[in-house]
């Protein structure tokens, strides 16, 4: 019997998600998919559908908008994935670092795998990013992770985990904090 | 015996043409693309990824417009009854919209009316087709429309007609609204994950088997003639995939309907009087 491990790295399918950049990274995203640097040769597609999608990659800092979408999006992706923080925005939060209406990068949200630094990161870079969040993504189990806020713990219905109402809004009572 | 191992391989036969087709259009973009077996890796990776059921019929209408998809492309290649053949493909078409509308998302719905209009701006040309098979060869069985010689010279008009349908039914650019990844995320297949939507994409892969197995009755038994209509056609379709625009649904039931009803019955007219 083959493994079906391996066929992981052979075939991600990636969602991008902006959490408030200023288009810079996502530029250069949309430059890798096309002609010149082809990431579809490794098998990628830019699916836009959270419940087909292997890789997450996000860009910019965390707004205060933003929030909710990210953790709902991150809850909707079936395991195995791979959060990619694309950006020094993503990263650390860059200039934005401390100020009253963005957070701390995305890693305060949900667990990421693979940083990728730069203002704005080079499609080189993003691929380099791609391809090390590729050998992560064929380690890992289909256990569930869990974003760090903005999470209720998922309950089992007849032995069947739902996941429907796992990621809260803003404001809703966290049994955590 | 060939028929039998043909039908069983059917959709690994269309996953092959679906990943040369990638091929093939990546070159047209001037890029690398991906390898040959990419659908296949794809397919291994959906089996092992975890699936959401958002509820119980929305999977199972999904398994079954598959399996109802297999059963058409067995009958064609059986050599059945075409229009039975073109109403049970309806019937599979039927059950993915069903799927749409079952669950809460609204792109889901979109996906779902857009395929709606879509299957009733082409099922007349499909019904005129088999109609026009009939006028020329007396039945309606594929059997016996595969023995008589070629009919692309009497049925021409018909078969500029079901050239418009062939980016519809594969859901091509310019008639690809009813999918539209960049708009409405896949429309239909968008609540559809893991073995799930693994079903989906084999769906997609058996609608190629069938649309070029109706193109190939075109060529009636001339071996050489079906084999070239069908690489041109499958180079011609690409070629417009790569270089038009999407049209709006509105403009879509517009064209296939205007241009291809017209040009069907002015066939079945001709064919009348001959």
């Amino acid at each position: 019997m083959f493994d079906l491990k391996k066929y992981r790295k052979k075939s991600p399918w990636i969602l991008h998600y902006n959490a408030g950049s200023c288009n810079g990274c996502d530029i250069e995203i949309l430059a890798c998919l096309s002609p010149k640097y082809d990431l579809e040769r490794f098998g990628v597609i830019n699916t836009g559908n959270p419940k087909q999608s292997d890789i997450f990659l996000v860009t910019g800092p965390v707004t205060f908008r933003t929030r909710e979408r990210l953790v709902e999006l991150y809850t909707q992706m079936p395991e195995p994935k791979v959060v990619i923080a694309v950006g020094s925005c993503a990263c650390t939060g860059c200039v934005f670092r401390d100020m009253y209406n963005v957070e701390v990068g995305i890693d305060r949200y949900i667990p990421v795998d693979v940083y990728v630094p730069g203002c704005a990161s080079s499609p080189e870079l993003i691929i380099d990013g791609v391809v090390k969040g590729l050998e992560i993504l064929e380690q890992k189990t289909k256990e569930m992770e869990k974003p760090f806020k903005l999470f209720k713990e998922a309950t089992t219905d007849d032995g069947i985990v739902n996941r429907r109402h796992s990621a809260l809004k803003v404001g809703e009572d966290d049994a955590k904090d | 015996m060939i028929e039998i191992l043909l039908i069983l391989f059917a959709p690994i036969l269309g996953g092959l043409v679906y990943g040369f087709e990638r091929v093939v259009r990546a070159r047209m973009q001037n890029r690398q693309g991906p390898p040959l077996l990419q659908p296949f890796y794809d397919m291994y990776k959906l089996i092992d990824k975890q699936s959401f059921i958002v509820n119980p019929y929305h999977s199972i209408l999904g398994v079954m417009h598959f399996l109802t998809l297999w059963a058409v492309v067995a009958f064609v290649i059986l050599g059945g009854n075409l229009l039975y053949i073109v109403f049970l493909h309806l019937l599979s078409v039927i059950f993915i919209i069903l799927a749409g509308f079952s669950v809460n998302s609204i792109y889901s719905h979109i996906g779902s009316n857009r395929e709606l209009l879509a299957t009733l701006a082409y099922e007349p040309v499909l019904v005129m087709l088999s109609v026009g098979f009939f006028m020329l060869n007396g039945s309606f069985d594929i059997s016996v429309i595969r023995e008589h010689t070629s009919s692309i010279f009497p049925l021409f008009l018909l078969f500029l007609a079901f050239l418009l349908v062939i980016p519809i039914k594969l859901k091509k650019s310019p008639f690809d609204a009813s999918e539209a990844h960049q708009e409405i995320v896949g429309g239909v297949e968008i609540e559809f994950s893991g073995v799930f939507f693994e079903f989906i994409y084999m769906a997609k892969w058996l609608e190629y088997v069938f649309i070029y197995l109706l193109l190939l009755l075109f060529a009636g038994n001339n071996i050489i003639l079906g084999a070239g209509l069908a690489v041109a056609v499958f180079f011609l379709v690409n070629l417009v995939d790569n270089s038009t625009a999407r049209v709006k649904m509105v403009h879509l039931v517009k064209i296939v309907l205007g241009i291809g009803v017209t040009l069907g019955m002015l066939n079945l007219l001709g064919l009348g009087y001959v």
